[in-house]
C-alpha cells in the first residue's frame, strides 16, 4: 500500500481539505488539525495502515505538517 | 474576621458565607500553603492575598464606575486567579476572557459589556476602543507592592462577581451575570457531603477560566484551602507532553468535560496503579456516556465518579450523581443526577404546565444559584427568565425526565427537536443509539431542510470503529441492520450516513452540532 497516499486521502478526509499541495504547511497552525482532529489520526493510521503510535508518543512537532507525518508513518511502517 | 465558619450537620467541610474571606483565610491562617501549582511553578495563598490586595487597592484609586465589570485576558495561570480576586475584592465583576478565543470574540465581549478596564495578564492581540487597558508590565509593577488592605466594599450578597459569555455559535454571545450569592450556593453545595471532596486537595484545572467547568476546580479549591494544578492547552495539545505532565501532578480532583478524559483513556497507563491518589471524577460540560464512565471505572476502581448538569445560567451545575457499579448497571444512559438541597427544578411541557414523574418535558430551574440575567441583555433575559406563580425560573431548553427516585434523566435540547414526516424526534436521542453501535465510534444525527423548513432527511456523520468492510456501502448496511434489531425506533434511523474521520468540535470541546447542521444545509 501507498504509505504517502494513504496518510493524503486520511488528511484530507480529516482536515475536509486536499493538502497534497501545502505539504511543509504546519496543520495545527493553520487550524486544519487539532487535539481531537490528532487522536483520529492514530486511530486511522492503526486501522488502515497498522502503524501503532502510542499516545504517549506523539509529540506534536512531530507532526505538525504532512510531509512529517509520512516520514513519521514511513519510518514506523 | 469577616468569616464565620460552621460545621454542616453532614459534612467535615465547614459552610463558607463570603468566597474572598474564604480564601483570604487560608493566607491568614497558613500563608505557605499552595494556591498554585503551574508546571511546578507554585504560589501560595499568602501571595494571593498580597496581590489581590495590591490590585483591589489600584483599582480603587482608578475610581472606575462601581460595580462596572473587568475585562480580563489571560490563560491558566496563577496571575489570573490573583487578578479574578483583586478585582471583586474592590466590589467589581470580572469577565474571564481566555487566550485561545478569536479576537473578534474579545471584541464583541468589549461591545456587548462596555467594560470599566481591561486586564491583559497576556498580551492582548487587539485593541478595545475607549476601554483603559492594564497591560502586563503595570499588572507586574502592581503585584510586587505590598499594601495594607482591608476589604470594606468588596462583591457581596446579589452583586454580580463574575461574567461569563456563552459559546453563542449563532447570533451575540451572551454574558451571563453570576452573583455572589449565586456562587456561595454552587461552592457550598460542591464542599456538602454530596460530593465528599477530599480535604484541600489537588485539583485540576484544565478548563478555561471563560468556561465556567473551571468553577467546579477552582471555586470549592480554593475556598477548602486545596491546590490548583494548572494543565495549560500548550501541554493537552501535545500528547507526549501530556502524558509526561499528568504524572507528576499528583492529582486528587479531577474536573473535565467527558471528552478530555476520553484522549487520557487512550493512554493505558492512565489507571489507579499511576495515579494512586486521585480519588475523585467531576464531570460536566456534556453527555457522560456510559462507554466513558464504565472504561474509568475499570481503570480506577475505588474512585468515586460524578456525573453532573447544569446551565451556566444556574452557576455550573444543580444535578449530581456518583456513577457507582450499580448505576452502571441499571442506566444504559446515565442519568444526570438528583437536584442538589436548595434548588427546584421542574419538568414541563410546551405550555409550562408542570408534568409528573416520568414524562419529558423542559427543565425549568430555580434557587439561589440561578442568575439575574443577562449583561446589558434585557430582551434575552426576559425570554429565558420567566415568571411562573411569582416566582422566576430559567427555562433551560434542555429536555429531561424525572424517575420516581428523584434521579433526573436528559434527553436532550428543545431546540435540537426536530420533526420528521410528523415524528417528533430528539437527536440527541438518535445521537445516544447511533454511539451504542458497534461499528460506530462517535455518531451525530442532524436534520436536512427542504425549501420549505421541514426536515426532509435525517443524515449522520459518524466516525466509524476499526472495522473489516472494504466500502462504505457495506458499513452503512452493517450498521442500519444493527440499528433496525436494536431500541430504536425506525423512523429515527438515519437516511444518509457519511463517514468523518472526526466531527467539528466546538472551543469548550463538545461536538459542535450546530455547525455540522450549518454545512449539510449549505
Amino acid at each position: 500500500m501507498d504509505i504517502k497516499q494513504t496518510v493524503l486521502d486520511i488528511l484530507n478526509d480529516l482536515t475536509g481539505s486536499d493538502v497534497s499541495g501545502a505539504m511543509d504547511d504546519n496543520l495545527f497552525d493553520s487550524g486544519l488539525m487539532d487535539s481531537m482532529g490528532s487522536v483520529q489520526l492514530l486511530l486511522q493510521l492503526q486501522s488502515q495502515l497498522g502503524v501503532n503510535v502510542p499516545v504517549s508518543e506523539f509529540e506534536r512537532s512531530e507532526w505538525d505538517t504532512p510531509n512529517k507525518i509520512i516520514a513519521k508513518v514511513e519510518s514506523l511502517a | 474576621m469577616r468569616v464565620a465558619r460552621r460545621k454542616q450537620s453532614l459534612g467535615g467541610q465547614s459552610m463558607i458565607r463570603d468566597m474572598i474571606t474564604a480564601m483570604d483565610h487560608w493566607a491568614l491562617q497558613d500563608p505557605e500553603r499552595l494556591a498554585y501549582d503551574d508546571l511546578g511553578h507554585t504560589n501560595t495563598y499568602g501571595e494571593l492575598k498580597q496581590r489581590s490586595d495590591a490590585l483591589a487597592a489600584h483599582l480603587d484609586n482608578m475610581a472606575l464606575p462601581a460595580h462596572a465589570p473587568i475585562m480580563v485576558y489571560g490563560g491558566q495561570t496563577f496571575d489570573m486567579m490573583a487578578t479574578f480576586l483583586g478585582i471583586v475584592k474592590s466590589g467589581h465583576a470580572y469577565v474571564p476572557i481566555d487566550t485561545h478565543s478569536p479576537v473578534e470574540r474579545i471584541t464583541t465581549i468589549n461591545d456587548i459589556a462596555h467594560p470599566a478596564a481591561a486586564i491583559a495578564v497576556s498580551a492582548l492581540p487587539t485593541t478595545l476602543g475607549d476601554t483603559p487597558i492594564i497591560d502586563g508590565s503595570t499588572l507586574n509593577t502592581i503585584f510586587d507592592q505590598h499594601v495594607d488592605y482591608q476589604v470594606t466594599h468588596g462583591v457581596s450578597g446579589d452583586e454580580t462577581y463574575y461574567i461569563i459569555f456563552t459559546s453563542g455559535t449563532t447570533g451575540k454571545p451572551k454574558g451571563v451575570q453570576i452573583s455572589h450569592t449565586n456562587l456561595l450556593s454552587y461552592v457550598n453545595w460542591m464542599l456538602s457531603d454530596d460530593f465528599k471532596l477530599p480535604q484541600a486537595p489537588r485539583t485540576l484545572s484544565q478548563a478555561p477560566y471563560s468556561f465556567d467547568l473551571s468553577v467546579m476546580d477552582w471555586g470549592p479549591t480554593l475556598a477548602a484551602g486545596g491546590t490548583l494544578v494548572a494543565l495549560p492547552k500548550q501541554v493537552t495539545d501535545n500528547f507526549k507532553a501530556l502524558f509526561e505532565t499528568l504524572p507528576t501532578m499528583n492529582l486528587n480532583v479531577w474536573v473535565s468535560t467527558p471528552s478530555f478524559v476520553d484522549i487520557c483513556l487512550m493512554e493505558p497507563t492512565f489507571d489507579a496503579s499511576h495515579y494512586p491518589n486521585l480519588s475523585r471524577f467531576l464531570f460536566c460540560g456534556e453527555e457522560l456516556t456510559h462507554a466513558t464512565a464504565s472504561n474509568l471505572h475499570q481503570r480506577f476502581p475505588k474512585a468515586r465518579i460524578f456525573n453532573t448538569y447544569g446551565p451556566t445560567e444556574t452557576t455550573v451545575a444543580v444535578t449530581q450523581v456518583e456513577i457507582t457499579e450499580q448505576i452502571l448497571a441499571d442506566y444504559p444512559r446515565l442519568p444526570i443526577g438528583y437536584t442538589k438541597d436548595d434548588t427546584r427544578i421542574t419538568v414541563v411541557d410546551d405550555q409550562l404546565h408542570p408534568l409528573p414523574a416520568g414524562t419529558e418535558g423542559e427543565l425549568l430551574i430555580s434557587g439561589p444559584s440561578m442568575s439575574k440575567g443577562y449583561l446589558n441583555n434585557p430582551e434575552k433575559t426576559a425570554k429565558a427568565f420567566i415568571k411562573m406563580a411569582g416566582k422566576t425560573v430559567y427555562r433551560s431548553g434542555d429536555l429531561g425526565v424525572q424517575l420516581d427516585n428523584g434521579l433526573i434523566m436528559y434527553r436532550g435540547r428543545t431546540d435540537f427537536q426536530i420533526k420528521l414526516h410528523g415524528y417528533r424526534i430528539e437527536l440527541e436521542e438518535v445521537n445516544h443509539y447511533l454511539s451504542q453501535e458497534d461499528h460506530i465510534q462517535v455518531g451525530v444525527a442532524v436534520p436536512r431542510y427542504d425549501r420549505n423548513h421541514k426536515v426532509s432527511q435525517l443524515i449522520a456523520w459518524i466516525v466509524p470503529a476499526t472495522h473489516e468492510f472494504t466500502n462504505e456501502l457495506d458499513l452503512t448496511k452493517a450498521i442500519k441492520e444493527n440499528l433496525q434489531g436494536g431500541d430504536m425506533m425506525a423512523y429515527m434511523i438515519p437516511q444518509r450516513f457519511v463517514y468523518k474521520e472526526s466531527l467539528p468540535m466546538t472551543p469548550n470541546g463538545k461536538v459542535d452540532i450546530k455547525s455540522i447542521i450549518a454545512e449539510v444545509n449549505q
